[in-house]
């Protein structure tokens, strides 16, 4: 899933947070006790819906609002109390805030004029990041004279100007159309990468956080609910809330039947997993069985039990249903299947032939089957 | 099909009589008494009446124009002294507005949102009561027995009443009293939308607050400056009431110029090319204006 390369090696911390907490109006906690550390190089992506605190959190880190409690160190130096023109840290602003009045170059050179940097190094620098956003032709050009994602790239351009330690991104994409978007993300990914600098983006959107960084940190109502790699937050999250806002999954309610070190089987109303590995649990207890649409396999006909690990035939790891919705993407189909118990499962087919091979239509019986390697048994 | 048609024609209809009633009153309100002003200025003053431009001579109609009421008013360096002053004591007014002007709408721009409609109420506040009122209150201030030297005097921080009557000084001060809302209202409609993240962009790009007044804020508010400014400068010039009731002898302005030629000279087509001539001084930075900001919508097309 993740294209950008995952942090190399050992390599020092960059930026430190400790126990970083925002209250507004003495009582609604926007971020609440947050700690991170971003190591030199990564791409770190805060992940969540509106209202969850990340874009707090990156201005506190901007220096914008300043911090009810906690710490923020930058390469060992406390920068809590920086005012943010004082910060070796640069942003990418939501929507780019570029200067209306300034023509690209002076856009990109304004950071540096601020400096006191001798006008022919300026001219230098700004004409080399001219050249890395591709945009040498339109340095004269005004703001307004320019396309979305033509913007993104000055804007771009304007905050790596200064060579900042670290790089914000507030929703870096969220202003351009998805067709752009996707040949974007990996240009900023890659233009990251060749200059090198450590960045920190915020964004609500998953798969943007899951192609371009290399860690991410999903976040609900002020507080971290997982952190990790792209794959092991989509692959193993840690409870519901996380894999139900990371991509589409099935939840299923149950109670563990079985718990050995191998194995371990969950009976639900639906149906029985058989998970083909251990968890941290214990037998009789209330479980959620997370189960992503992919994993699943739809036949017409009842499945020949080869995830059942020799049990009786047909025990583990399906169901029956009714199709009660098709939805046609192109690369591949989602059904809807409504199940004995009133739950609606979604199971994606493939779409690897031209004549749709399921051939199921609305209001078919179908069997959806799973490996015991497919879902993920969560406590919390 | 015909239903459509008849349709489009009474909309075009609708159109033509929303589109004529300000045009009728543009016409009839300022475009016929201009050209009324200026047929008067090219007629020449008999002794009762105003000479009629066309006359009839062995059957022929003949135009005849006088220009010599702007011949005079050009070779007489008292109204070119005038006009002088006259834009200089707008442009005086202007700048001061602007300077009181700016940070008032600046502050006002930046309070907190409740409490902006009440801030907005209170510059408009002045205008319940007569501007003449307010103009003859002034002058109860100002004269040498009046409040301020009193206070003054009383306090013993003077000896001797200030001459604050009857000068330049209260004339601009009474100049600047009644134009600053003018200026106020246009820059504060323009600040209040000032996108406060490019003031976030610019701290984030080493910018001081202070720096980033004049980088960002001020270039981005040059229309409502402009707009402030013409809003006070062209009324300003023309100004009869604030001269004649503040001014004195010595601050010379177009307007009570004006009020002579017409009342006590009698002599129309000489007040005529006066008002003529000022509203052509008048059009300039009006054109000026008008040009840039067209050229302001183009950019952004």
């Amino acid at each position: 899933m993740a294209t950008a390369p995952k942090a190399k090696a050992v390599r020092e911390d960059l930026l430190r947070v400790e126990g970083l907490t925002k209250i507004y109006d003495g009582a609604v906690k926007a971020v609440d006790n947050i700690s991170l550390t971003v190591t030199t190089g990564e791409i770190f992506a805060l992940l969540g819906g509106s209202g969850c605190g990340k874009s707090t959190l990156l201005r506190m880190l901007a220096g914008f609002e300043t911090p009810t409690q906690g710490k923020i160190y930058l390469a060992g130096e406390d920068i809590t109390h920086l005012p943010p023109y004082k910060r070796p840290i640069n942003m990418m602003f939501q929507s780019y805030a570029l200067f209306p009045h300034l023509s690209v170059w002076e856009n990109i050179a304004f950071g540096l004029k601020r400096d006191g940097m001798p006008k022919n190094d300026i001219n230098d620098r700004v004409e080399s990041l001219l050249g890395l956003v591709q945009l040498t032709k339109l340095a004269k050009r005004k703001p307004h004279q320019l396309s979305g994602g033509q913007q993104q790239r000055v804007a771009l351009a304007r905050s790596l100007a200064k060579r900042p330690q670290l790089l914000l991104l507030d929703e870096p994409l969220g202003a351009l159309d998805k067709k752009l978007r996707e040949s974007t993300q990996l240009e900023l990914v890659n233009i990251i990468e060749e200059v090198g600098v450590t960045c920190v983006l915020v964004t609500h959107d998953q798969e943007e956080a899951m192609t371009m960084a290399s860690r991410i940190a999903v976040m609900s109502e002020g507080s971290f609910m997982q952190v990790g790699s792209p794959d092991e937050v989509y692959e193993m999250p840690n409870s519901r809330h996380v894999a139900d806002f990371i991509g589409n999954v099935n939840i299923f309610d149950g109670v563990v039947e079985v718990d050995e070190p191998d194995h371990v089987t969950v009976r639900c109303e639906e149906c029985v997993h058989y998970v083909g590995h251990g968890i941290s649990g214990n037998t009789g207890m209330s479980v959620s069985v997370a189960l992503r649409p992919e994993k699943i396999l739809l036949s017409k006909n009842k499945p020949q039990g080869e995830f059942n690990k020799g049990k009786p035939q047909g025990e583990f790891n399906w169901c029956e249903g009714e199709v009660i919705e098709i939805v046609y993407f192109g690369a591949h189909t989602t059904y809807h299947l409504k199940l004995a118990s009133g739950l609606v499962i979604k199971a994606q087919e493939l779409n690897s032939t031209r004549d749709l091979s399921c051939g199921l239509t609305w209001g078919d019986r179908a069997y959806a089957h799973w490996s015991d390697l497919a879902m993920v048994v969560l406590t919390q | 099909m015909t239903k459509i048609l008849s349709y489009l024609r009474d909309l075009r209809h609708g159109r033509t009589v929303v589109i004529g009633v300000p045009y009728l009153w543009f016409a009839l309100l300022i475009a016929v008494p201009v050209l009324i002003v200026l047929k008067i200025s090219l007629s020449e003053m008999e002794t009762t009446s105003i000479s009629s431009m066309i006359s009839w001579a062995d059957g022929w109609p003949t135009l005849k124009l006088n220009f010599s009421s702007y011949l005079f008013i050009s070779g007489d360096t008292l109204y070119v002294q005038t006009y002088l002053s006259s834009i200089e004591y707008a442009l005086i007014t202007t700048i001061i507005c602007l300077a009181i002007g700016y940070p008032f709408a600046y502050f006002m721009a930046r309070s907190p949102k409740h409490l902006q409609p009440m801030l907005l109420m209170l510059i408009m506040l002045p205008f319940w009561t007569s501007f003449l009122l307010r103009i003859y209150a002034w002058k109860t201030l100002l004269v040498s027995n009046g409040a301020i030297n009193n206070v003054l005097l009383a306090l013993g921080i003077i000896h001797e009443p200030l001459a604050m009557m009857n000068n330049s000084f209260s004339l601009l001060v009474g100049m600047v009293y009644s134009y600053l809302p003018f200026m106020i209202l246009p820059l504060y409609a323009n600040l209040s939308k000032l996108d406060l993240r490019y003031l976030e962009a610019a701290a984030d790009l080493g910018t001081s607050p202070f720096k980033a007044f004049w980088l960002i804020t001020v270039p981005l508010s040059k229309a409502g400056i402009i707009a402030g400014s013409m809003l006070v400068f062209i009324p300003a010039v023309g100004e009869y009431v604030i001269p004649e009731l503040l001014g004195g002898p010595n601050t010379l302005m177009i307007g009570r110029v004006l009020w002579d030629e017409f009342f006590s000279n009698n002599d129309w087509p000489m007040a005529s090319s006066v008002a003529v001539v000022m509203i052509l001084l008048i059009l300039l930075p009006m054109a000026l204006f008008n040009k840039y900001q067209s050229e302001q919508a183009e950019g952004k097309a």
